[in-house]
């Protein structure tokens, strides 16, 4: 079967400042693969191309069939095109991102009754269930800001899910929260993992990122110096950057 | 120890020896000032006046068979006005006060007209103006209907009131509806050019961009004077009254001031939640009639109550267009030469009418910015 994300050669700018250099990465359907890198190494930009959140100026980036349009592209057909890529590519991001202004069950119904026009009664029907699913059923008629930051992740997530997505895009989904709430979100995740779920995760939890990960790639200042299985990466990394990075980071 | 009156005075009037001076300058001046105000007002005035000429107030040159039909709309607004108060004013004692007081006073005036009627259609005004507050502070439920009641309720009221023609409108009344129906209209066409000045179509975002800062650029009475010439010029073969130019040059003019404020509002959203709306798949409408333009408007509402105070206002301006709005009504009873006297008087009452609307109004608008800052 063909991989749902394919870079092949991609640079993007920020003006004149190279963010990524010639990305090549191929994610076939139901891996896992975890991004790990310094901050501003490029990490989470890699990962918002996906969805078009971001552009790239060169290259090509296939997502679950579509060619994503490149940054001139985006300048002639703007964001039309992107919405119906962007159904089958559910995103988390660091700080949730829930609609204030709605209740739990409307945040995560919203999507499917406007974007994919099911009814309002068969689009709550399935909020609720995601809602078990995430652990928070009881929390259906409450505004987000009236839950803690574990839970407002685990609704986000939820959210996305709602959109049947093909790929799940996680952008250090718990960097925001406490340490006390990082457990419960990575539980989620791991669930969604272990039913097959393609996902493609930034996230500074090495030991979460170990377990789960099916590959894990490893970015440094735009490039990938690395890919590897888990134990490849941690235990016997090649490159010296990656042998300094993980030193530094799994040193507590 | 010493009482508190005294050790309040001592912090607050008496601190420093500037502060004590002033002190000293300003309360003797200030009591003057309200004792000289007291004594004009209980003795000398010659309050008989507005009893004789509060219809011309009110509602202008109305034909006086017709009185039913601007009291029936005043009535229906009341109502509203009362039900739009009880939305942010649930239960606090001075409001209510305030309010009741308001009222007494108001019907109260109408009975020393001695015309009965009149009072009996005041007290029906203000009791229409109670229970739309009761209902609107006891039954949350009501409160999804309120966008539809003022829909309605501002279009029959208006439809009523227009029975004699556009022409017949005038003083206080008019001054009120010229003040909703702009502050109506501007909020969709103020969202329009606020959006249409983000757009990434170029020719709208220049238009958008130039007619808003064109606008601001003007004075409103001159947009005003425009728009009363151009229209006939536009619609040679149809009569538009001066009422509808004067609505049309209103919004023309202060839909540039609303998208001003929209955009802060648009501003005011933070990027993740257009970030996440896209991430769904959303399209721009959604995007915005469900994510943005809600938390948008929100954050802006008060500004936006701020804005029909100075609609209302402002609406003082009309007579330059021939329309007779409260305060010219005003000035027509002076020119009658049985009150050409009165000056203080009508002058007085004048003020005192629009220190109690406009204070109605940036009243509801704190308390919105209250309930918005704490509430969700």
């Amino acid at each position: 079967m063909s991989p749902i994300v394919t870079f092949s050669a991609v640079d993007k700018f920020y003006g004149s400042f190279q963010v990524l250099r010639g990305i090549d990465l191929e994610v076939a359907r139901g891996e896992v693969v975890v991004v790990i890198g310094a901050s501003g190494s490029g990490k989470s930009t890699l990962i918002r191309c996906v969805n078009g959140l971001e552009m790239y100026q060169r290259g090509r980036l296939v997502v679950d069939g579509y060619d994503m349009p490149n940054a001139e592209d985006r300048e002639l057909v703007g964001e039309k095109g992107l919405a119906d890529i962007r159904k089958g590519v559910g995103m988390v991001f660091q700080q949730f991102n829930l609609f204030p202004h709605k209740t739990v069950l409307e945040n995560i119904a919203l999507a499917p009754v406007r974007v994919r026009k099911k009814s309002r009664h068969e689009a709550e029907a399935t909020a609720r269930r995601l809602l078990a699913r995430v652990g928070l059923e009881s929390q259906a008629a409450k505004y987000p800001a009236q839950l803690s930051g574990g839970q407002q992740q685990r609704v986000a997530i939820a959210r996305s899910l709602a959109m049947e997505p093909h790929v799940m895009l996680f952008d250090e989904p718990t960097s925001a929260l406490d340490p006390e709430m990082v457990g419960e979100v990575l539980d989620v995740m791991r669930e969604l993992a272990a039913e097959g779920m393609t996902m493609m995760i930034v996230t500074h939890e090495m030991g979460f990122a170990r377990e789960v990960a099916d590959r894990v790639v490893y970015i440094d200042r735009g490039s990938i110096l690395e890919v590897g299985s888990p134990q490849a990466i941690f235990d016997t990394p090649q490159n010296e950057r990656t042998q300094m990075f993980l030193s530094r980071v799994l040193k507590h | 120890m010493t009482a508190w009156p005294l050790r309040w005075a001592r912090r607050n009037l008496f601190a420093t020896p500037l502060d004590g001076a002033l002190s000293l300058l300003v309360i003797p001046t200030g009591l003057w000032l309200i004792y000289a105000l007291a004594v004009w007002a209980c003795r000398d005035a010659q309050w008989s006046v507005l009893g004789d000429s509060m219809r011309v107030m009110m509602v202008g040159v109305y034909p006086a068979d017709a009185l039913w039909r601007a009291w029936t709309a005043a009535v229906i607004l009341a109502a509203l006005a009362g039900a739009t108060v009880g939305l942010v004013v649930k239960d606090d004692p001075f409001a209510l006060l305030g309010g009741a007081a308001l009222g007494i006073l108001v019907c109260a005036s109408l009975l020393a007209g001695r015309d009965l009627a009149d009072a009996g259609w005041a007290a029906v005004a203000c009791l229409a103006a109670a229970a739309g507050w009761l209902a609107m502070a006891k039954l949350p439920a009501t409160r999804r209907a309120l966008p539809l009641a003022w829909l309605l309720g501002f279009a029959l009221a208006g439809g009523i009131f227009a029975g004699p023609g556009f022409d017949a409108w005038g003083g206080l009344l008019l001054s009120i509806i010229l003040t909703i129906a702009v502050s109506a209209l501007t909020l969709p066409l103020g969202i329009l050019l606020a959006l249409g000045r983000q757009s990434r179509i170029a020719s709208l975002r220049i238009c958008c961009t130039a007619y808003i800062e064109v606008f601001r650029a003007v004075p409103l009475i001159l947009v005003v004077y425009w728009v009363w010439i151009v229209v006939p010029l536009l619609l040679p073969d149809l009569s538009v009254s001066g009422v509808v130019r004067g609505v049309v040059g209103y919004t023309v003019f202060f839909c540039a001031y609303v998208a001003e404020y929209v955009r802060s509002g648009l501003q005011a959203v933070p990027r993740g939640q257009v970030e996440a709306a896209r991430s769904l798949g959303m399209g721009t409408w959604t995007l915005n009639t469900q994510v943005v333009l809600p938390q948008a408007i929100k954050v802006v509402i008060p500004a936006l109550v701020g804005n029909m105070l100075d609609i209302f206002n402002a609406a003082t301006l009309v007579f330059i267009i021939g329309l007779t709005d409260f305060l010219r009504a005003g000035q027509m009873i002076l020119a009658d030469p049985r009150f050409g006297n009165l000056t203080y008087e009508v002058y007085a009452f004048l003020f005192l009418v629009y220190f109690a609307i406009g204070s109605l109004i940036t009243f509801t608008a704190r308390s919105l910015e209250g309930s918005l800052a704490t509430g969700r």
